[in-house]
């Protein structure tokens, strides 16, 4: 009997009902991509890890490399607009969609704001010197390591505007329902995770 | 929501903010205090785990959903990473032996 209600609630989860993992396939689906994204950075960071560690060389001196205040700037900027998506996003689940409108505009914003520093960012560093396969500060594997890291995560930051900035203009058009700004805010707040792990191992560490 | 955040369903949202902040300039911060390498390494990790579930459980509200759901992503991220890792670490000392030969 407790054999029978078990494998009925197996096949409630997983036998095509309509909401597996009690959400919906979209969320589902969202979750498995941002899991096999997660994978993606998570092999980017340990490949970083070992040219690290297998360096004879000695690893660039960060404070000598880096302006720690704007790093720590930049990662202001990307809390803060992943706060206004959140709001964003219960605002569209309350029914509130004007406040959900400004929140991504918010968010839009701070998205922006993060890629310009990064841009900054990169001017200086290739001014310097760095390029991917030398640098004038240390180990040569510096290089190829952060504008990799940095330039993949960069990319999914634009991307996460391009969604964003569509997900806006549906949304002042009323032709996104909340959940459209539910699955845009998950992507973005996966941004924002990704660069929790860049700004700790990359440039802390 | 939790109890507190009745009132104001947003607040979740700004004490998270608040709190990552926080913990950021911790970790900024740490360097100065002339901590022993491993135990500044112990720190910045495990606050980088924290401000990790902060955002997956309060802003992407992972902590509201199924716990299945919950446990696929955490233990799909955390024990392919650990594997990776686990596999990569040791060839790290293979390289740095051969290259001081």
């Amino acid at each position: 009997m407790a054999e029978a209600s078990h494998a009925a609630a197996l096949e409630a989860h997983w036998q095509g009902g309509v909401s597996p993992f009690g959400a919906t396939w979209q969320k589902t689906m969202m979750w498995i991509f941002i899991v096999t994204d997660g994978l993606l950075f998570s092999g980017l960071l340990c490949g970083y890890g070992f040219l690290r560690m297998a360096s004879p060389l000695p690893w660039p001196d960060r404070s000598e490399v880096f302006s720690i205040p704007f790093i720590a700037l930049m990662t202001f900027i990307l809390i803060t607009s992943s706060m206004f998506m959140a709001t964003a996003v219960l605002a569209a689940r309350l029914g509130d969609m004007r406040k959900a409108l400004r929140n991504l505009i918010y968010t839009i914003v701070g998205g922006a704001a993060f890629l310009g520093c990064q841009a900054v960012e990169w001017s200086h560093l290739i001014h310097d010197g760095a390029r991917l396969t030398s640098n004038p500060w240390g180990a040569p594997q510096f290089g190829a390591s952060f504008f990799l890291l940095t330039g993949f995560h960069g990319s999914h930051v634009f991307s996460g505007l391009v969604i964003l900035i569509i997900t806006a203009i549906r949304t002042a058009q009323r032709k996104t329902p909340p959940q459209g700004i539910e699955m845009a805010g998950l992507y973005w707040h996966f941004v924002d995770l990704v660069w929790v792990f860049i700004f700790t191992l990359f440039y802390l560490v | 929501m939790s109890a507190g955040s009745e009132g104001n369903p947003y607040k979740v949202y700004w004490v998270t903010w608040v709190i990552l902040l926080v913990i950021t300039v911790a970790m900024l911060l740490a360097e100065e205090l002339h901590m022993p390498r491993w135990f500044l390494l112990l720190f910045l990790l495990a606050f980088m785990m924290v401000k990790a579930t902060m955002i997956g459980g309060n802003f992407m509200h992972l902590r509201h959903e199924h716990r299945q759901m919950a446990w696929m992503v955490a233990t799909g991220l955390l024990v392919t990473s650990l594997i990776l890792f686990a596999f990569i670490t040791p060839e790290t000392w293979n390289v740095l032996a051969r290259s001081a030969r």
